[in-house]
């Protein structure tokens, strides 16, 4: 890569104020080395004209210069780069982040470095200073898109902690991919956007997040807080309570195009999401992982037969069935419609459905086929920003999301001798 | 649903109680075991948690504090789908409402008072259909008993499981007569088959140490300690509950939290505003019973507790009434005279605006003694804190509307640098509860140069940079608690008392005195000059804010 720093332009931005909250962009300039980004970094904030027009007057506004973290975007195509710089803009205020948007191209070319250095500010309250976060938006072309982490390194605060978010198919265990993982404190990324069911890039994301001690945010589990709160609050009810222990069942059903389709091809992360949650916070371990078998369903009634994932665990009381299986529905595929448990207990059985609706999670619950419960909860659809936000927001790690993750992995653990694993070979420790 | 969800859990199921613990458990003082610690899918989803389906009864619920707070932040809740589906807003008021009407007039206000304007239309539909109007009069048993029945139609039509918080937004007169309302109509009963009873009091709980004994004896004949949460809307803000965080959350200011470093301590609570068309109320209330009994005690509290063992309500306001018997009672008249001043506004600027006298206000009386203004010198006389002054002051039409802690540090032991041009000052961290939330740390530095110019610094924290989104307002957080069952942040019945019987005796002794020369300091000032003396004669001065 070239060691002198390229002409450059820069120009501080004179858009209108934008209302409070609001990001706007107050400062773009351009570098093709990483001296040149740095020098263009140092400018930025001591530029005497970044200014803004209040009511026609321009005037400064004190902009304070904040980050509370590295936030580094791997995006393997432009479009995923453009969506993530749109999201992390909206996040200025709240998380104000040095960020790194990279995308690697052109891999077979000359080596190229070429970046756009922005400053993005908001205006907190209408009456106090901006406060202002950079985002580099880094183009690298040929042999230097496989070593990342190079550009990277030399970008980052210091100091603050590195959050990684890849958006796209993160290729665990490549030895390019392995050195940004080393330099992160935490992974984001977002399962249910994997190709196929989504489980073996699953089980190797477990291990990648094992050998690094990654703290890891998927955004398929983020998404899914109102599913817990709703299961959660069945056993808040200190009758029901009991019963948590005698799970029997863990059935949940997900969206698919075909009920009958082979389920192989619906990304089902979510759904072993759901399981993976409550198995781990019951103490339960893996006898069997899930595996693909073909189930008649009664409720179809069409003498189609559905694929299903069936697994078994091992609970405090004994053992405990899982199935994951699909429902003909026009909602995305892999989106979870249904959580069902049933406890036995004693010879008394409790049936739990929580049941996704237009604008709300449902919760159910019948003891010996009584109602005992139904209630409501509201789960308004979550954008980008609200779980890039949520996903970044739990700080260090999360000890739930953690055992979460290392159990789905384990649910989902192929048997290497009946299928063999072609990405076993790929992993690094 | 028939089961109740915060009843007590019998403590030692497991093995033999002890006697201690039987009477704590008998006296309802023992916390129930909180949800997230029964249910093991609770853990880690603590902030998701969403409260148990409610009714939520509003008694004075056409006057200002329910239209200005109580209700913008339950529509707030609403908005942010912190509430249930199942949840009912009962209005209880005396005018002449109905569902509708009500309806009307809640809308009207909340496009005043609401955080979020403008109005979300879809949620202020679903929020509207979950108000009901009960027209009826405090005094009147019968009104409770169509209370209760209207409480029973909603619990059946709204899905509320029998669970109620009521809510005394009313004047403090009412208060004991509301709790007997609902004692006598049953309306408090916690029985296994309708669900948890909370009430929510508002302040001023009381007058002096007497009437809030008596005030505590009344609700206590109605409602256990664990049903009763004693609002004080400062415990709600953000930076107030950072507090603790800032405290027990970090390693490096906790070893240096005590005599040995601190020099004294400086509380403030100006406002730039009068009374407010409150004449009536003000006259009858006061600075000291207004916020130095609530607000700023409890703030002492913080900054003064011990950390307690668990953060849970009662290990939390156990801590807080140890400070507050920890402050040595003002015993004597001349005592109160020489550690306490009083002030009152005569006429001034503030703002750029010439504002009228205290006793010009309407509803006051042209000759009144009632103090606008109070300064104090406390002493926590505990372990940690022998002989470090606590200065508070909190008065009205003040030059600006600030709250802030000072927490002054003592000067270096050593003169090392005495030939530079200016000693260093002592350290300082400054909280700044409003506004402008956010935390100062004061040290020296050298100026550069080739000189030995030594300059204090400033080390400054400012929620509104790093986090640069709105603080849920205090009446959210609380209302939000209260609703989850964590007492937390409210003042539990002994630490109530304990408050006023640091301010009992000092207004008792006020009333033994000659008649002040009030007014005594002109509206947009800093108090008056007594204030000044209190802390100039320990050779000490007021922060300048």
């Amino acid at each position: 890569m070239a060691s002198t720093s390229a002409p450059r332009r820069s120009r501080p931005t004179r858009p209108a104020v934008a209302g409070p909250g609001e990001p706007l962009l107050r400062w773009s300039s351009r570098a093709t080395t990483i001296a040149g980004i740095q020098l263009e970094l140092a400018r930025i904030w001591s530029e005497p004209k970044l200014v803004a027009s209040v009511d026609g007057v321009e005037e400064r506004r004190i902009a304070a210069r904040t980050s509370v973290m590295n936030l580094v975007v791997i995006a393997l195509r432009p479009e995923i780069g453009k969506r993530a710089a749109a999201t992390i803009a909206r996040l200025t205020g709240r998380h104000p982040s040095r960020t790194l948007i990279v995308l690697a191209r052109d891999p077979e070319g000359r080596n190229s470095l070429r970046a756009r250095i922005e400053a993005h500010c908001i205006l907190p309250r209408a009456d106090a200073p901006e406060t202002c976060a950079e985002m580099i938006h880094l183009e690298v072309g040929g042999q230097a898109g496989r070593h990342l982490a190079a550009v990277v390194a030399p970008l980052l605060v210091h100091d603050l902690p590195v959050t990684l978010w890849w958006p796209d198919e993160p290729p665990f265990g490549a030895p390019e991919a392995e050195a940004l993982f080393r330099m992160a404190d935490r992974l984001v990324v977002d399962g249910s956007s994997w190709g196929g069911d989504g489980l073996d890039r699953l089980s190797r994301m477990a291990a990648t997040v094992q050998a690094h001690g990654l703290a890891v945010s998927d955004l398929a589990l983020v998404r899914q807080s109102r599913w817990r709160e709703a299961i959660a609050s069945v056993f808040d009810m200190p009758g029901l309570l009991p019963y948590l222990r005698y799970v029997r069942r863990i059935a949940v059903t997900y969206a698919a195009a075909e009920a009958s389709a082979p389920a192989g091809g619906v990304n089902v992360v979510k759904p072993v999401y759901h399981v993976a949650w409550l198995a781990s916070r019951l103490g339960m371990t893996v006898r069997e992982p899930v595996a693909l078998r073909a189930e008649r369903r009664r409720s179809q009634g069409t003498g189609a037969a559905a694929r299903v994932h069936a697994g078994l665990l091992e609970g405090p009381h004994g053992e405990v069935k899982v199935t994951i299986g699909p429902l003909a529905s026009e909602l995305p595929s892999g989106t979870t419609l249904r959580v069902e448990l049933l406890c036995d207990r004693r010879g008394s059985e409790l049936r739990a459905a929580i049941t996704a609706a237009a604008e709300t999670v449902d919760a159910q619950a019948w003891v010996d086929g009584l109602s005992v419960l139904q209630r409501s909860y509201l789960a308004p659809r979550r954008t980008d920003v609200d779980l890039l936000e949520e996903a970044v927001e739990s700080g260090t790690r999360d000890p739930v999301a953690a055992a979460t993750i290392r159990f789905a992995a384990e649910l989902a653990a192929r048997p290497s001798v009946e299928r063999p694993d072609p990405v076993a070979s790929e992993q690094v420790t | 649903v028939t089961q109740s969800t915060t009843r007590p859990r019998r403590a030692g199921t497991d093995g033999a109680q002890t006697a201690r613990e039987a009477r704590l458990a008998r006296d309802g003082r023992k916390r129930p075991a909180t949800k997230a610690l029964d249910n093991p899918l609770r853990e880690g989803l603590r902030l998701e948690r969403m409260p148990d389906p409610f009714a939520f009864v509003l008694f004075g619920a056409t006057g200002d504090l329910a239209h200005r707070k109580v209700i913008p932040a339950l529509y707030q809740l609403w908005r942010t789908h912190l509430l249930p589906h199942e949840f009912c807003l009962v209005a209880f008021g005396r005018r002449d409402y109905d569902d509708e009407s009500y309806r009307q007039e809640i809308r009207g206000s909340l496009e005043k008072h609401s955080r979020v304007l403008p109005l979300d239309e879809t949620a202020w539909r679903q929020f509207s259909e979950r108000i009901v109007y009960q027209r009826g009069d405090f005094s009147d048993d019968a009104a409770f008993e169509r209370l209760g029945t209207r409480l029973e139609e909603v619990s059946r039509t709204a899905g509320t499981l029998g669970n109620v918080l009521f809510y005394l937004a009313t004047q403090s007169s009412a208060f004991a007569e509301i709790v007997g309302g609902l004692g006598r109509a049953g309306l408090d009963h916690e029985v296994h088959t309708s669900g948890w009873r909370r009430i929510v009091i508002e302040k001023p709980f009381g007058r002096d140490l007497d009437s809030a004994v008596r005030l505590n004896r009344e609700v206590g004949k109605v409602f256990r300690e664990r049903q009763v949460y004693r609002i004080d809307h400062y415990l709600g803000k953000e930076t107030v509950r950072n507090l603790l965080v800032f405290r027990f959350g970090n390693g490096i200011f906790e070893p240096i939290w005590n005599r040995r470093y601190v020099d004294h301590v400086q509380i403030t609570v100006a406002e730039a505003i009068g009374i407010e068309n409150r004449g009536s109320f003000y006259e009858e209330t006061g600075a000291a019973r207004d916020i130095l009994q609530n607000h700023l005690l409890q703030l002492v509290t913080l900054v003064a507790m011990e950390p307690p063992v668990a953060f849970t309500a009662d290990a939390l306001r156990n801590e807080k009434v140890k400070v507050l018997r920890a402050i040595a009672e003002m015993t004597s008249a001349e005592q109160a005279g020489r550690d306490i001043v009083r002030g009152q506004y005569g006429r001034g600027w503030v703002e750029g605006e010439e504002v009228p006298g205290y006793r010009e206000e309407p509803e006051v009386d042209p000759e009144s003694e009632t103090e606008t203004f109070v300064a104090a010198k406390l002493e926590v006389d505990d372990w940690r804190w022998g002989g470090v002054p606590f200065y508070l002051r909190t008065g009205k039409r003040l030059p600006k509307r600030a709250t802030e802690i000072a927490i002054q540090f003592k000067a270096v032991p050593h003169r090392l640098f005495a030939d530079a041009n200016a000693d260093p000052e002592p350290n300082l961290l400054a909280i700044r509860i409003q506004p402008d939330e956010g935390i100062l740390l004061r040290f020296s530095s050298k100026v550069p140069g080739l000189g030995l110019d030594i300059r204090p610094v400033n080390m400054d924290f400012t929620y509104g940079s790093s986090f640069s989104v709105d603080s849920p307002d205090s009446y959210e957080t609380l209302i939000l608690d209260a609703l989850l069952g964590d007492q937390s942040l409210f003042t539990r019945s002994d630490e109530v008392e304990a408050a006023w019987t640091i301010v009992t005796p000092i207004i008792e002794a006020w009333t033994g005195m000659p008649p002040p020369e009030f007014p005594d300091y002109p509206a947009g000032t800093w108090g008056p000059e007594a204030a000044e003396e209190l802390i100039r004669r320990d050779g000490r001065s007021w922060r300048r804010i």
